[in-house]
């Protein structure tokens, strides 16, 4: 061989992406692994499991780290989340973060809605802003109604970390409207899925 | 392919590969963070892969006007709203509060927001990474670091506790109000500046109270005017320590006068405030008469120089001091014809009489040296002896009068130094040469004791001349050559020596003393009685005020001044020029000191008592021995001293008279 071809050779290899040497599959392939459950890029189809496109990265995180440590109260994903290095969540979570939520309407009772949207006007707005819109305290506007209802069972029950302030503001919720306050809440969440999905597709 | 390209292409495509792919992206600037592949979402830093918290997510529950309060973990209320406007006006309103409240990174927060936020550091940083920018964009914070210096030095930046270097006495925003820093001019301002005896007052109570009560603290906390005096116009901002310290209470002192200007200045030009300019403080100053924190207008019946409670305040220092007090003008202005008429009268005599007195002598100075220069290069003057000559001597002043003029010339020379010290307050020099001296309290004894030998002096000359007078009071003649007393030749030889001047004929002849001698001789008539009057009145104040009215202070203090200006500039300019710099004399006469004059010089200056002595037959009689080799190089060394000494007050009281305020 030549070598002008040796050199040519040389400077091919040098072309050759680095990425394609690591170690990890990256977060987008790892990211494709939670379809089955969560839905494509997370946008769920199945009610019981929630919708994790657009979800705020660090709430992420603290859901994984909490899984992985048996801290939240899970079905399976305990199972799934140990199996993951810190860095894998991190860039699953960066991953799924800009992902476009997209949201199926929900039948909801308009009496509810209306109540619902009085309590999280009053109780809620301040940390689930715009009306619960993905953001840094999660993803409630059209969230699947049936995951809103365990998730609140857990908080209640003790199952799950309960921030000190959202449990003022619930137990708040609750002495107010009685019963009826969850599901009013839940059915408000439910009814949001147009707003949320015009919001998002609008980003 | 072409052999010749082939080589050199494969090596461009091998450097162009590794320079696009390897070197350049390393060298970008910034590089973007991935983590699997993964960049950052929407509402994180690219770089750091941190969370960027906006201000108006911080502001949904800090800047919720209907809900000014939240519980903390152990169920207290706490204050948690910040007006947005406020913040969104103030010098930091671009900012986030996450830049200041570091450790706030999620938000709803999991922790309580650190209240110590990083000020000074901030500061510093950004002041270092644009300080040299060339828009003026920051140099507004060049202010903000020298205040920081100065507030590191202050009492405040010292720990509330010396085993605990934690807590210190106050932090930046103990007074700062970090969510609403107005820039220079902003409405902010003025909302500060009133709110500042409060602020003061959280920790100073007593003060704020006695404030509030006093003519600034009524302007300021009732009438809302946000011109009147607040804590920061007097103690400053960021210097503040210890109002014990002299250097804080010189501060207030300087401080008071940038609203009372005038009255600062017309105080320094009395002794109290010529000493606090120097740098000493034991001399009354604003406060200790005026009152501090409770200071009242004049006119008001409580305020502590109210004409009323005058007395009282002068005694609080001044023990003994009669009712005359009351009359003394502490801020007496000699320009201020309308309400001190009887000082803009002394003071324009006094000033009248200095540049008459001057502009004649400094004329007669002028044309003398051009005369006698010219003269001395015609060969019309004597010459000077040469070492070795046989020169022949006569006697022209006896040892008493030598030691009567010399300690004249030194105690004259402690006067002046020491007095021009306090008169020149306002120049460096002065600064200088109170510390050398020891400060005020040494430079009043020096003072006194020098005016005390300089009296004794002028009395015991008196006293000898009056005996000798008497002594010889058959034959003395009153205006006799020997008498002192001016005559009409006096006034004559004036005629003389200018037609001398302007060559209209030749030098004039002079008896035993020449006019210009006289009035050398008389001037510390007038000066003793004016100056040692006047000083005296000074140095027994209690006894003055005993039976003259207190304003008689602020005369004396002018006519003391002034008169002493005017000997200064005379002795060291007129009476240095006549004995030593003319022509004839250049660079100095040691007839003052030696006592005694070569005959051809005498005969040359004194032609008319020379004639008559020879006459008479009493010249045989004064003739000595030329002076010894000791004592005419230690008069020659004394009278260089003594000349370099004049020469150097002059220079001290030229600069002070040419730099003095107003």
């Amino acid at each position: 061989m030549s070598r002008e071809r040796h050199i040519i050779i040389l400077a091919l290899l040098a072309l050759l992406p680095i990425t394609a040497l690591a170690e990890s599959p990256t977060a987008a392939a790892l990211s494709y692994t939670c379809a089955g459950c969560h839905g494509t890029d997370g946008s769920s189809v199945g009610p019981s499991s929630p919708s994790i496109a657009g979800m705020d990265p660090e709430i992420f995180i603290d859901a994984m780290q909490d899984y992985k440590v048996d801290k939240r109260n899970a079905t399976i994903m305990n199972r799934i989340a140990k199996a993951y290095s810190d860095e894998q969540i991190k860039g699953m979570a960066w991953y799924f973060a800009k992902q476009k939520l997209e949201l199926l309407p929900q039948s909801t009772d308009t009496q509810l809605v209306e109540l619902g949207t009085t309590l999280h006007d009053k109780y809620c707005e301040k940390c689930h802003e715009e009306g619960g819109r993905s953001g840094d305290t999660g993803t409630l506007a059209g969230q699947w109604m049936p995951y809103l209802d365990y998730a609140m069972e857990d908080f209640i029950a003790g199952r799950r970390d309960y921030p000190r302030k959202m449990k003022r503001k619930v137990d708040a919720a609750i002495k107010a409207e009685g019963e009826q306050a969850m599901p009013a809440l839940i059915h408000y969440y439910g009814s949001q899925h147009n707003s949320a999905q015009k919001e998002a597709s609008h980003e | 392919m072409n052999k010749k390209i082939a080589g050199p292409l494969a090596w461009f495509f091998l450097g162009a590969t590794l320079l696009f792919l390897y070197i350049l992206p390393a060298h970008s600037a910034v590089e973007v963070m991935t983590v699997l592949g993964e960049e950052a979402p929407p509402g994180f830093d690219p770089v750091t892969g941190k969370r960027v918290i906006p201000t108006v997510r911080c502001l949904k529950c800090h800047g919720d006007e209907s809900e000014q309060t939240d519980v903390d973990d152990d169920g207290n209320e706490i204050e948690i709203y910040i007006p947005p406007h406020k913040f969104e006006d103030s010098v930091h309103g671009k900012r986030r509060c996450a830049e200041c409240h570091a450790n706030i990174t999620r938000v709803p927060h999991r922790q309580e927001p650190e209240v110590v936020v990083g000020c000074i550091e901030c500061h510093r940083q950004t002041w270092d990474a644009n300080k040299d920018k060339p828009d003026n964009e920051f140099k507004r914070l060049g202010v903000v670091i020298e205040q920081i210096e100065k507030y590191q030095d202050s009492v405040h930046a010292r720990p509330e506790d010396e085993d605990d270097p934690s807590v210190l006495n106050a932090g930046c925003y103990d007074c700062h109000d970090a969510h609403n820093i107005g820039t220079l001019g902003s409405h902010q301002r003025d909302e500060h500046r009133l709110e500042n005896p409060e602020v003061c007052g959280e920790c100073h109570r007593k003060q704020r109270n006695k404030y509030k009560k006093s003519v600034h603290g009524k302007a300021v906390m009732e009438d809302g005017d946000s011109e009147a005096a607040v804590c920061s116009d007097c103690h400053t901002m960021h210097e503040i320590d210890s109002p014990e310290g002299d250097k804080v209470m010189l501060q207030i002192t300087t401080n008071c006068g940038n609203c009372h200007e005038e009255s600062r200045q017309t105080y320094r030009s009395s002794y109290h405030g010529q000493v606090n300019k120097l740098g000493y403080t034991h001399t009354a100053k604003c406060y200790d008469c005026h009152g501090g924190h409770n200071v009242l207008a004049i006119k008001d019946p409580a305020s502590a120089v109210h004409e009323e409670n005058r007395l009282e305040t002068c005694r609080q220092c001044h023990e003994d001091a009669p009712e005359g007090f009351i009359g003394f003008h502490p801020h007496g202005n000699a320009n201020d014809f309308e309400k001190y008429p009887v000082m803009w009268i002394t003071a324009k005599f006094m000033q009248a009489l200095i540049i008459g007195i001057l502009a004649f002598f400094w004329v007669h100075v002028m044309l003398w040296f051009y005369r006698e220069y010219q003269d001395r290069k015609a060969g019309k003057s004597f010459a000077h002896p040469k070492p070795g000559d046989d020169t022949v001597y006569i006697r022209r002043f006896t040892a008493t009068w030598r030691w009567i003029h010399l300690l004249f010339a030194v105690s004259t020379m402690i006067l002046v130094l020491s007095g021009t010290t306090l008169l020149f307050s306002h120049t460096a020099w002065a600064s200088f040469v109170m510390d050398m001296l020891g400060g005020p309290k040494v430079e009043a004894i020096l003072h006194r004791t020098a005016a005390t030998i300089w009296l004794s002096v002028f009395l015991v000359h008196f006293f000898i001349a009056m005996t000798n007078i008497v002594r010889n009071r058959k034959t003395f003649r009153w205006f006799g050559p020997s008498s002192m007393v001016p005559n009409l030749q006096d006034l004559r030889d004036v005629g003389a020596m200018f037609s001398w001047f302007f060559g209209r004929r030749e030098r004039p002849s002079f008896d035993r003393f020449s006019y210009w001698q006289k009035f050398d001789y008389w001037a510390p008539f007038w000066g003793a009685a004016v100056i040692g009057f006047s000083g005296l009145m000074l140095f027994i104040p209690t006894l003055t005020a005993s039976f003259l009215p207190g304003w008689v202070f602020n005369i004396a203090t002018i006519v003391h001044a002034e008169e002493a200006l005017l000997a200064t500039m005379f002795l060291f300019t007129v009476h240095f020029f006549n004995s030593h710099f003319r022509p004839d004399r250049f660079p100095m006469s040691t007839i003052m000191f030696t006592g005694a004059v070569p005959l051809e010089e005498f005969k040359f200056e004194h032609r008319l008592e020379y004639e008559r002595l020879k006459e008479s037959g009493e010249l045989e009689k004064m003739l000595v021995k030329p002076p010894s080799r000791t004592m005419e190089k230690g008069s020659q060394a004394l009278a260089a001293v003594l000349i370099f000494a004049g020469l150097g007050l002059l220079t001290l009281v030229f600069i002070g008279y040419m730099t003095m305020p107003g």
